[in-house]
């Protein structure tokens, strides 16, 4: 890795910039991505945290275990308003009854 | 030796950090700010950071909201971009029967030179046309528009650090105590001595406050909003309730919980604020939500802020309110002229600690 790395992919935030925020006084994941966006992407920090918290225990000089987790916040993975909204009409939720029942007029 | 400070502020929010910048100005003065944590992991780095003046009542709120707003130019010359836009700001209504409240409103507020629209459904769509057909009439202002606070408290903090102001983070303070004419703030990392002491703590007024013996009547109230994936431009205006960053990202959400200081969402403000999403603008049914986050408001118990010396301590300050982004610029600038003139451009009488009742029981 040198200062031009890309540590989060979805903003494009390189190692110098997480450097940086750590110089300033940043000592955890949500510290960093609030002066850097670094996981503020659609991956929600999935895939930069591990490394920006290696960043932080080696800056630090702290062990890995003391380098707390980013807040994970629903929905976790994109969900479209929609659907929160209880307005998703493609619901492939069925009936066990309706489907087996036979109708007026089945061949029995 | 422990180093001795001219103004030490309690806090490193937007309020914090704007009033140690605005002081640090003339460099006359050794400043300190202290936090319990890093900047923006609290009220500041929650919020949606609309600088919002229209729906601002009473008048008098809405102007010092106004002037507030007006700084904001000057402010970017000066510590650099915070992606200020003022976008003019609409609140919708989806029933008739509001529009006079509407034209009321819009009355009253021309009373101090705030400048509100009343608009028909066919202006609305004109001026926002992924809003709703549902939409009956909205109020208008050009005045309103928004901020990133992220930009907004790190360039604040930059500016002041320019200008030698020492900041400690991670920090917590434990104790204050007045001996001499001198506060001695204690705090898990050490002792320091202040002529001057200004409480900045937002929702943690309250404990900061106890220390000096004071009560300061201030509640939690949590927010919650939603945060899309980045879309084309929607929206060009900050919508009551939403609007669009210039990521593309779209920030929804108005809500208002009493629950301390917990700041998990919940699902049912967040279906309800899906609801409200589709309601206002229906082509954001088809978006992706990719996070939702929570923030605790500090609302003083009359709405009001609250600004100016504390009454029973001498050299004692405080600085709280609801609406901190909107407010700051302001606040930074008055409490500066309170130092440095010992009066200051606004009148600061109705913002006075010692009106509520709760603080005269406590002294």
């Amino acid at each position: 890795m040198d200062e031009s790395t890309i540590i989060c992919k979805c903003e494009e935030i390189n190692l110098a910039e997480i450097e940086s925020a750590i110089q300033s006084g940043a000592h955890t994941f949500d510290d960093i991505k609030r002066i850097t966006r670094c996981g503020m992407g659609p991956c929600q920090a999935k895939i930069c945290s591990s490394l920006v918290r290696e960043i932080i225990s080696q800056s630090l000089e702290v062990s890995l275990s003391e380098i707390g987790l980013p807040r994970m916040r629903m929905p976790l993975k994109p969900t479209r308003i929609a659907a929160l909204a209880g307005k998703e009409t493609s619901s492939s939720v069925v009936s066990v009854f309706a489907e087996s029942a036979p109708k007026e007029g089945d061949e029995s | 030796m422990t180093k001795q400070y001219d103004v030490a502020v309690i806090g490193s929010g937007v309020i914090g950090s704007s009033i140690a910048y605005h002081l640090s100005e003339s460099r006359q003065k050794e400043i300190l700010v202290i936090d319990q944590a890093y900047p923006l992991s609290g009220t500041s780095g929650s919020t949606q950071a609309w600088v919002w003046v229209h729906n601002k009542t009473p008048s008098w709120y809405g102007e010092l909201s106004m002037l507030s707003a007006e700084l904001y130019p000057f402010l970017e010359r000066k510590i650099g971009d915070v992606e200020y836009k003022r976008t003019g700001g609409i609140a919708p209504f989806f029933d008739e029967s509001d529009r006079q409240s509407a034209l009321r409103l819009a009355e009253q507020q021309a009373e101090v030179g705030i400048e509100i629209e009343v608009l028909s459904r066919e202006q609305v769509l004109e001026m926002e046309p992924a809003l709703s057909p549902d939409i009956v009439g909205a109020t208008y202002s050009k005045i309103d528009g928004n901020v990133n606070p992220f930009r907004l408290v790190e360039l604040y903090i930059r500016a002041a650090k320019k200008n030698d102001v020492q900041f400690s983070f991670y920090n917590p303070v434990i104790d204050i105590r007045k001996h001499k004419g001198m506060f001695e703030v204690t705090t898990r990392k050490g002792v320091f001595i202040t002529k001057q002491l200004v409480l900045a703590a937002g929702p943690w007024s309250r404990s900061v406050g106890k220390f000096l013996g004071l009560d300061i009547p201030v509640k939690q109230v949590r927010g919650q909003v939603l945060v899309t994936e980045p879309l084309a431009p929607l929206i060009k205006h900050t919508i009551g309730g939403m609007r669009q960053a210039d990521n593309g990202e779209v920030l929804i959400g108005y809500s208002k919980e009493e629950v301390g200081y917990d700041r998990r969402t919940t699902l049912d403000i967040i279906q309800d604020t899906a609801k409200m999403a589709v309601d206002y603008l229906p082509d954001l049914a088809k978006a992706n939500i990719v996070r939702c986050f929570a923030g605790i408001r500090v609302m003083p118990n009359d709405g009001h802020p609250i600004i100016g010396p504390i009454p029973t301590i001498e050299n004692a300050y405080i600085a709280v309110m609801h609406s901190g982004i909107t407010l700051s610029p302001l606040v930074g600038t008055v409490m500066t002229e309170l130092f440095e003139y010992r009066e200051t451009s606004i009148d600061l009488e109705k913002l006075r600690l010692d009106r509520f009742k709760e603080f005269k029981i406590s002294v």
